[in-house]
């Protein structure tokens, strides 16, 4: 809603037999130098949280040897172009997804290392993407961005104590906020170029956004008067976000997208699952390069997702799949599944290291984390996590490592050490007991 | 919860003292708990004691005098005792008499505890979710909207995603928020000068073979294509684009001649030829030229239409299939390995339909909404102020759900002032000022306002004017109605005539089917079902259209139990269903012909919901049948009594490898439960979805399984001991259990309609309704009526506790959901 998207190009994409709907790839859309790439003198760092649920078949992820130019198993395998910007970690662990709900909890305490409070009123921790956001993310028009694939996941993605809050996102803004992923392209295509065509109707807008704001604010004024302790919290969480809302509205104001050529919106959520991930990740590298945002977080599936993958001749749902009895059929059918996924996010990690970014590109200034927060589906557990950094953030991290630490060494270690690499001083985080200096 | 640790125990030992010093109830009023206390000693401390604390509980901290203090705990050892979930099986049991006696007993105690402690409970500040955004929408504006394609999805909580207390507010649902006001404002005024837009619509989803079949809703005679509503902005012309009708290297759409139709409201607007020789040979000879040729006969089609909102149709006229090389059945198997044979028929299919317009605006006709909204128009530039005031206020007052005070419609004045200057006409003025309304705080949250020097912790009942939304969120899951705000502010509603009036009028209203399709679906999760994604290898007749079959089925059959005022046992146990032929094929049951659903008799192993082609494939996986899933729906859905989720690091169990001997799911789950830490929930779980087995994963009845190549086996001993034997023995096996699915029922739609969680507190409630209405054999309105009067739903109680208590304090872990 807060700046318009461009006249219209003529639609191409959706012209294809059997496509329903598309987003045109982003080289064909925007010129190689960008307003943005030429004022980024010293970038800050782009970075990503991605989320796969259903951990990894392990030995089919870790590399065999350790340190600089390690070999590349079938899960990784198509990350090996990207090796020197590649940081592959084992050994980690994460407590605090230890509880009998296991799905429920396993999203939403991958970044917060906080074991959440037994409660549908979700209370856990913030997330470090979303400590991120509040410190880096400031001078952008969205501190950060969440997006997802499946609007729901199997009926363990719920619990009965826990509620859904854990289970549906990776990300907290506050111990009691979980954000939304949100999964239908053409919205986050609107949250990030808004509705209307024209530079008149963006100002006009604008200025409507402004009396909308200040009329909540005094609508939200008389409400107060009447409400009981815990409704004004509730109320004054609200006004939060309204806060929100107005910073971006004052930043979207200042932002020169003159240089830009915006790609046509999607028209909804592709039937092809594949598709609708690629898009997704389309979308983020899109928003970096507006610099509409710097922190983007995504579950690439559904926590429980029951998603056949069959256009890669996998028919089994993902879940049931990933309790493969140890069956090795199941096994290498699982790693397909995984390997297909590392892909997807492949392609977008090849989108981030062609687009010039400052004096390089935009992949040696980020810093991606790529994960799950599970280890072996078929026993729940959390350890060792398949943890992999993707992008040398700006020269912070060395890339082309394989890092092996001594057993249940806490992710929040990792944690710790991400935040400094992003320029955010910071010395204990969750469960941490240190921080790995080596990445 | 008891708290582990001795001064938090002195902690809560003082406190309870001083509340007790505080209240006029003496020792004499508080029920005594004649529970069997040797019984505990006997089954239950050798795990739930102060050393262990099994699960958080330990019975030697507790006593029966101060029983009152540890209602939440007493609440889950009912269910627990109910469900036979403790003792854990192969532990020592105690008989069923003495379950039995133990679990009345605490109930009676808890009962007569909570009549002397009354707490109703508290409604936070309640966001709309976006369904009754959706409704309110509809019933203020006259536009209907996909809610899902407006704002962002809402958490559930329990089984429902109408919980006050998860109801967030983040920067992307603002975000969204206010761009929905500014979309449906717009929509619903027309707008004179509307640019020219595009707009999608997906065509009917893969694989397209079923674009063979007569779809719903279009004329007679025609077959296969899409049917939508779309509100167009402004009278004029708008172009139409149909997309991917004919193939690329294949031959649909190219091989025979066929006719599309575009119709308007049901009128036809346009038709063209396509396929026949011509098209074959400009395919065949010119490739791409070829089809460019016949796309463009089906681009830019120009079609005049008025203001509003439309159906519009995109469908082929029906044509023999003798005259054509086309395939003679309605829908076609996969084949090879898995995919679609898209290029196995010949018949044209759309991909979807764009349209462009208005190509040039020409004013706006009247409309439904337009009528809805312009109460009055203005003549002269004088009444346009008055008028204004007139349409914001009727506005408002149904959107705020209340009488207005003075400063309710200051804001939406201003900016209509701000419109009519801006936007130089009336009706833009009236667009912004319904913005205005549609993006205030007043309009997104319900409240309960309590009356001046309410007490934190003393109940209160809530106002009549509060009870009208709570009522019209409840049976409407959307705002109250003109005639429920002005029986509500002449301050008659909570008159028990005039409230029992109010709720049959409003069962009877068409709104109330909201209780279907968001209460019911939602407590059966049956909207989940496109979740299950059917292997076609194993299902080749599985098409998205038996999925929809499934949703209507089931749609159908709860409405008419709602409808008809019948006992909510019926949805275990009646044998009347609605089926169209595709269902009917499916359950192969004959004569059943044609696209629409009807009321039909089925046998007796497909009564009830267990019958229900939906919950049984809600409750599979894609390739299989789960016994768990299954087991652990019946026990949480119907019996109340949800199994606990696994714990974490379950060890794996010897499933079947591949290339040997096909296990049948029994022999599977039988080896699982072999190991003593499984077999304490799956052996309680298990039996119940073995009795299911009959129930192939899309529901089907079968007689053998397929993997293993042996008979059905739906025999199992349930957790009071009763051996059941397939799911009729299953079903009257929960028949003759009927208050626990009713009180299920009911603590569920409780919940819904409280917008909350339930809490221990409320439970003494759910049984004193059940036990109720068992004279009036627990018809639905008596149960509605029955929560509607409940404490719960009438009165509020500001909490005691505020948010930041430590850890725990929030806990459900006694809610029955």
């Amino acid at each position: 809603m807060f700046i318009t998207k461009k006249h219209l190009s003529r639609r191409t994409v959706l012209r294809g037999l059997g496509v329903s709907v598309g987003l045109p790839l982003l080289e064909a859309m925007i010129p190689a130098a960008t307003a943005i790439a030429k004022t980024a003198a010293a970038p800050k760092p782009r970075l990503g949280f991605i989320y796969f649920p259903h951990g990894a078949v392990m030995d089919k992820w870790t590399p065999k040897t350790d340190g600089a130019n390690f070999d590349f198993p079938e899960i990784i395998a198509s990350l090996k172009p990207y090796q020197k910007h590649l940081t592959v970690i084992t050994g980690l662990e994460n407590k605090s997804a230890i509880a009998a709900p296991v799905h429920a909890i396993t999203p939403g305490t991958w970044l917060s290392c906080v074991p959440p409070r037994i409660s549908h009123d979700p209370y856990g921790g913030i997330t470090i993407d979303q400590i991120a956001a509040q410190k880096i993310g400031q001078d952008t028009a969205m501190p950060s961005l969440e997006v997802g694939t499946e609007e729901r996941g199997g009926e363990g993605s719920c619990d009965r104590n826990y509620g859904c809050s854990y289970g549906k996102t990776i990300a907290f803004s506050s111990p009691s906020t979980p954000l939304p992923m949100e999964h239908n392209p053409r919205k986050v295509f609107q949250q990030l170029f808004g509705q209307g065509d024209t530079a008149d109707e963006r100002a006009s807008l604008l200025r409507e956004n402004a009396s909308i704001i200040d009329l909540v604010r005094s609508d939200a004024a008389d409400l107060s008067r009447t409400l009981g302790a815990r409704d004004k919290v509730m109320l004054s969480d609200y006004l939060d976000q309204v806060q929100e809302i107005q910073r971006r509205l004052e930043k979207m104001e200042h932002q020169d997208m003159g240089q830009m050529q915006i790609p046509d919106a999607p028209a909804g959520i592709p039937a092809a699952f594949d598709e609708h991930m690629h898009m997704m990740y389309e979308l983020i590298a899109l928003a970096y390069q507006a610099n509409l945002t710097r922190v983007a977080s995504m579950m690439v599936a559904a926590e429980v997702s029951n998603q056949p993958y069959t256009f890669i001749g996998v028919n089994d749902a993902f879940h049931p799949l990933s309790h493969h009895a140890n069956d090795p059929a199941k096994m290498t059918r699982l790693a397909k599944v995984q390997a297909f996924n590392t892909s997807m996010f492949a392609k977008f990690i090849k989108r981030l290291a062609e687009l010039p970014d400052g004096e390089g590109s935009m992949l040696d200034n980020s810093i991606i984390l790529f994960g799950s927060n599970m280890s072996n589906s078929n026993l729940h557990d959390h350890y060792p996590l398949p943890t992999a950094i993707l992008g040398l953030g700006g020269g912070r991290l060395k890339g082309n490592q394989h890092l092996r630490y001594p057993d249940r060494t806490p992710i929040a270690n990792l944690h710790v050490a991400l935040l400094n690499k992003a320029g955010i001083p910071t010395e204990k985080f969750g469960d941490s007991t240190g921080q790995l200096t080596e990445i | 919860m008891r708290v582990k640790g001795f001064l938090a125990a002195l902690g809560l030992a003082v406190l309870g003292s001083a509340v007790q010093a505080d209240t006029p109830m003496t020792a004499a009023h508080t029920p005594a708990f004649k529970g069997d206390w040797h019984m505990l000693q006997t089954y239950c401390v050798k795990c739930h004691n102060s050393e262990d604390w099994a699960g958080g509980v330990a019975f030697d901290t507790m006593s029966a005098a101060a029983a009152g203090d540890d209602a939440q705990i007493w609440e889950e050892a009912i269910v627990k005792l109910h469900g036979g979930l403790m003792p854990p099986p192969g532990k020592p049991q105690p008989d069923q008499a003495a379950r039995a006696a133990f679990a009345q007993a605490a109930e009676q105690f808890l009962d007569q505890y909570a009549a002397a402690h009354p707490n109703p409970g508290h409604m936070v500040l309640h966001r709309l979710n976006r369904n009754e955004y959706a409704n309110a929408i509809a019933d203020l504006l006259g536009v209907s909207v996909d809610p899902n394609a407006l704002l962002p999805r809402d958490d559930k909580s329990g089984n429902f995603d109408n919980i006050a207390e998860v109801l967030k507010v983040s920067p992307t649902f603002l975000d969204q928020y206010f761009s929905a006001a500014r979309q449906v404002t717009v929509t619903a005024i027309g707008n004179p000068h509307a640019r020219t837009q595009d707009n999608f619509f997906n065509g009917p989803p893969e694989p397209q073979e079923y674009q063979y079949m007569h779809v719903d809703g279009l004329p007679l005679g025609t077959r296969g294509g899409m049917l939508f509503s779309h509100t167009f902005p402004a009278d004029g012309e708008y172009r139409f684009t149909i997309n991917g009708l004919v193939g690329a290297g294949y031959l649909w759409g190219e091989l025979d001649p066929n006719t599309l139709i575009i119709t308007v409201d049901g009128k036809r607007v346009f038709e063209n030829k396509l396929g026949g020789p011509k098209d074959l040979d400009a395919v065949d000879l010119q490739q791409a030229a070829g089809l460019t040729m016949i796309n463009d006969r089906f681009k830019n089609v120009p079609v005049n239409i008025r203001a509003g909102e439309h159906r519009i149709g995109i469908t082929f006229v029906q044509t023999s299939a003798a005259e054509s090389n086309e395939i003679l059945h309605a829908f076609v198997p996969v084949a090879g390995m898995g995919q679609p044979v898209n290029g196995n028929s010949t018949g044209p299919r759309l991909a979807n339909v764009e349209i462009k317009g208005p190509m040039v605006a020409q004013g706006v006709s009247e409309t439904p909404s337009r009528r809805k909204i312009f109460s009055c128009y203005p003549q002269t530039a004088a009444q346009e102020a008055p008028c204004a005031r007139e349409i914001l206020a009727t506005i408002a007052r149904r959107a705020f759900r209340r009488p207005l005070t003075d400063s309710d419609l200051k804001g939406a004045l201003d900016f209509y002032a701000q419109g009519r200057k801006e936007g130089g006409s009336f009706d833009a003025g009236i667009q912004k000022g319904l913005l205005a309304i549609l993006v205030s705080p007043k309009f997104l949250f319900r409240m309960h306002e309590p009356p001046p020097g309410t007490v934190p912790g003393k109940p209160f009942p809530i106002s009549d004017i509060d009870l009208a939304s709570r009522l019209s969120f409840f049976l409407w899951a959307g705002p109250p109605d003109d005639e429920l705000i002005k029986v509500a502010a002449a301050g008659a509603l909570h008159e028990p005539a005039v409230l029992d009036a109010q709720v049959r009028r409003m069962l009877k209203d068409p709104r109330s089917h909201t209780l279907v399709t968001d209460f019911a679906f939602e407590w059966l999760n049956v909207h989940g079902l496109e979740l299950v994604d059917p292997d076609t290898n194993l299902f080749p007749d599985y098409t998205k259209d038996l999925e929809t079959a499934f949703e209507t089925e089931i749609e159908l059959f709860v409405g008419n139990v709602f409808d008809s005022d019948s006992s909510v046992v019926d949805l275990l146990t009646s044998n009347r269903t609605y089926l169209n032929e595709r269902l009917a094929l499916h359950y192969h049951i004959p004569n059943v012909r044609g696209g629409e659903f009807r009321a039909v008799t089925v046998p007796d192993y497909r009564r009830g919901l267990l019958g229900k082609g939906a919950v049984l494939m809600a409750t599979s996986y894609a390739n299989r049948t789960s016994v768990v899933l299954r087991g652990a729906y019946v026990l949480d859905k119907f019996l109340g009594t949800p199994p606990q989720a696994p714990p974490p690091g379950v060890p794996a169990f010897a499933e079947s490898q591949e290339g040997t001997d096909q296990l049948t799911v029994r022999a599977r789950m039988e080896a699982h439960r072999a190991q003593p830490s499984c077999n304490a929930c799956h052996a309680i779980i298990d039996p119940i979805g073995l009795a299911l087995e009959n129930f192939n994963a899309l529901g089907q009845w079968r007689d053998k399984d397929i993997d293993a190549g042996t008979p059905i086996d739906a025999s199992g001993k349930l957790a009071d001991g009763t051996v059941v034997n397939g799911v009729n023995a299953l079903r009257n096996h929960m028949v003759s259990h009927a208050s626990q699915f009713v009180e299920t029922f009911t603590a569920n739609l409780m919940s819904y309609g409280l917008g909350r969680g339930l809490e221990y507190y409320d439970i003494p409630t759910v049984r004193g309704i059940v036990r109720d209405t068992a004279k009036d054999h627990y018809r639905f309105s008596s149960l509605v009526l029955a929560i509607v009067n409940s404490e719960a739903f009438r009165e509020d109680e500001i909490p005691v506790k505020t948010p930041g208590a430590p850890a725990g304090s929030l806990s459900h872990t006694a809610a029955k959901l």
